[in-house]
């Protein structure tokens, strides 16, 4: 794009990277699969880093004890909730551009929605009743 | 009523940065957003500036950033805007692009990028006797794309062009389509070489801000999705 235009007084303020804008549910559902997938990627990163551990038996099993404190737990359950919405909206962008459902985004955002809350419950149930029994059983 | 009319103002002349005014004015439920800046322009500061020309929503002048959102001044009603008197209605110019006063922004970026995907027919055959022909059930597959006004509310509300000022945006994006699968056009390939490309489609996250942006209620999304579909299948 050669073409020649006359060099204006540039505002920096208003050509940053981020700008601040009503967020509707595309953009809502685009900046959590970001922000998922990037949070997928550093926890990849820390497991492969843990199972260096894997050649000798005591310091596996003391990593793997660890795992069990209740922090971890919580962890667990952020990891379900985060494959669980990576993989459903990714599954919404191809329905979009593969299949041209576009015009049915929302909806389809609001339906796998409640997909991936039922899948919460039922896959999360046993970390949090794990959770319950530490603290209040 | 009485609203609020707050501006981002910048006068590159005298400001160091922008910086936000407010004014004061009366207004109709049924007025435009684009009839409270004339009114402050004509009561409260004549120095005041930005585009506009038809103020009926073809000219496509008025693209700015209302209430946080990229909107048609002149197609949008103060109604929709605000819940009552006193309210607050915030003008800002498009953002992603320098601005030249107020709420004008240079807008060559947008218009290199609209070139860029040859936004005119290109045809291999001599030119027939008569005008090109085409079915209504070949114009429907393009119409909801020809009702592009280039107003260009799409592209500068679009994150991926806020991060890449290379990226060819929306706008761009959806003139290749409506000419890509014009059935009188022969170009496809020649476009297809601009939009699949590191700057082209696949920076098309599908965010939906153009679609919510655009004044003519265009599913923009949409053709490009089918416009990444031709480039694919054009490779098989």
């Amino acid at each position: 794009m050669a073409t020649e235009t006359t060099e204006r007084p540039q505002v920096a303020t208003d050509t940053k990277r981020f700008q601040w804008y009503k967020v509707r549910t595309g953009m809502f559902a685009w900046m959590l699969h970001r922000l998922t997938g990037v949070a997928l990627v550093v926890y990849l990163t820390v497991h492969i880093w843990g199972l260096r551990t894997l050649s000798d038996a005591d310091a596996f099993n003391a990593l793997i004890t660890s795992y069990h404190a209740p922090i971890f737990k919580v962890g667990e359950f952020l990891l379900l909730g985060a494959v669980v919405y990576h993989a459903l909206n990714g599954l919404r962008i191809v329905l979009i551009d593969f299949l041209g459902w576009s015009p049915n985004q929302k909806r389809l955002f609001w339906t796998l929605g409640a997909v991936a809350a039922i899948i919460m419950v039922v896959g999360g149930y046993p970390i949090i009743a794990t959770l319950v029994s530490h603290f209040f059983g | 009523m009485k609203l609020n009319v707050k501006i981002k103002r910048y006068n590159p002349e005298e400001d160091e940065a922008p910086h936000w005014e407010t004014y004061e004015a009366p207004a109709d439920p049924l007025d435009s957003a684009l009839a409270l800046l004339l009114h402050v322009k004509w009561y409260e500061d004549g120095t005041l500036t930005f585009r506009k020309s038809c103020a009926h929503g073809i000219c496509g002048s008025d693209a700015m950033q209302i209430n946080g959102e990229n909107k048609l001044a002149c197609s949008i009603l103060v109604q929709d805007l605000v819940s009552g008197d006193g309210d607050t209605v915030t003008f800002a110019p498009l953002p992603g692009s320098p601005v030249i006063k107020d709420l004008v922004i240079d807008q060559s970026r947008f218009f290199e990028k609209y070139r860029a995907v040859k936004p005119w027919m290109i045809t291999d055959g001599p030119a027939p006797e008569r005008e090109r022909l085409q079915s209504p059930e070949d114009f429907d597959m393009i119409e909801d794309a020809t009702k592009c006004i280039m107003c260009g509310a799409c592209t500068h509300s679009c994150p991926s062009t806020w991060a890449d000022p290379d990226y060819l945006g929306p706008a761009a994006m959806l003139k290749a389509y409506r000419y890509n699968l014009d059935t009188r056009d022969d170009g496809s390939n020649d476009r297809l070489d601009v939009v699949d490309s590191k700057d082209g489609l696949w920076k098309c996250y599908t965010i939906f801000n153009c679609v919510q942006a655009c004044p003519k209620g265009i599913d923009i999304t949409r053709w490009l999705s089918a416009l990444k579909r031709q480039a694919v299948s054009s490779q098989l």
